[in-house]
């Protein structure tokens, strides 16, 4: 077994991923979180500044599931969840509407939603942030929780 | 266990194992974004305050790659000990990972191993676990028990009992 193989293999497996991750159309900038589009200028913010703002009384929305919501949320949030979102819209609307600051989180780094979620709001005309890295960021800084279906 | 210098023995472990790795990597490759989210949840090379999203990132848009590589040349039976070398460090790596996430409690719905689908593939557990070590044991062999050259028997030669 010849060692210098093996470093080939990997080095011409990396390149040809880097390759495609740059001329396919599929890949993304490798410095920034995957989920962020070209062009689609979202703005996340981490969590302590998520604090600051719902003291100053931004609206924070959950974007995960209404099981997830129920198990624990940040207090005064309201569930938007990306699966249901035209419906959860039409009823959060006003309030969206009247709002000028809007944090939006999901289940951490692994998840799409609040990503997904900012953008459809975009679309209504309603802008909103994300905090980055969700919900285990908010628990593990050790803000306030709440459990239930209360906000 | 002289068997398993068999050529035969040889050449079917390498389809099978760079089979697995040519479909594994197929839609990881189709699709990184899912990938990445894959990548992300194992909470292993980041992303993270101090990591940043660099490491996390290489690895999701390299990885399905280097599979494709070492899959393509473990079915054509090119460099075939060291792909199986590869293969068998690329395995280490993913029960390394699926270990660490598992110690911190993390739950992995889907393990990123073959389908990058939220709402496919397999969750990691025994069973991956189980299929990884087979895998593994099959890239030892093809990586440091070098099948057999057939020898031409010299003519005239008195026939061995075995």
């Amino acid at each position: 077994m010849r060692f210098w193989r093996m470093i080939a293999i990997v080095i011409a497996g990396m390149g040809l991923g880097l390759a495609w991750n740059a001329s396919s159309g599929r890949g993304f900038a490798l410095a920034r979180n995957a989920f962020l589009r070209p062009g689609d200028q979202l703005v996340e913010i981490p969590a302590s500044e998520a604090k600051t703002r719902l003291e100053r009384g931004a609206l924070v929305l959950d974007a995960r599931g209404w099981e997830f919501y129920k198990m624990g949320h940040v207090p005064g949030s309201l569930n938007l969840p990306m699966e249901d979102f035209e419906n959860a819209f039409k009823k959060l609307e006003p309030k969206l509407r009247g709002s000028y600051d809007i944090v939006v989180y999901c289940a951490g780094y692994g998840c799409e939603a609040s990503h997904i979620v900012v953008r459809q709001l975009k679309e209504k005309g309603v802008h909103a942030v994300i905090l980055n890295e969700g919900w285990p960021a908010w628990e593990d800084a050790g803000y306030p929780v709440r459990e239930g279906e209360q906000p | 266990m002289k068997w398993l210098r068999h050529p035969a023995v040889h050449w079917l472990l390498a389809l099978v194992v760079g089979g697995v790795f040519l479909y594994a990597c197929w839609d990881k490759i189709l699709e990184p974004r899912k990938f990445a989210a894959i990548v992300y949840q194992y909470q292993v090379i980041g992303p993270s305050g101090t990591l940043g999203f660099l490491p996390a990132n290489l690895l999701t848009v390299t990885l399905p790659w280097v599979e494709l590589v070492v899959g393509l040349l473990l079915v054509t039976g090119f460099w075939r000990r060291e792909a199986a070398a590869v293969a068998g460090a690329l395995l280490v790596m993913f029960l390394a990972a699926v270990g660490i996430a598992t110690a911190q409690g993390i739950d992995l719905a889907n393990c990123g191993c073959f389908s990058v689908d939220e709402h496919g593939g397999r969750a990691a557990g025994w069973m991956l676990v189980v299929g990884d070590l087979a895998l593994l044991a099959a890239c030892a062999v093809l990586a440091f028990l070098p099948a057999r050259r057939a020898e031409p028997v010299p003519a005239g030669a008195p026939a061995t009992a075995h």
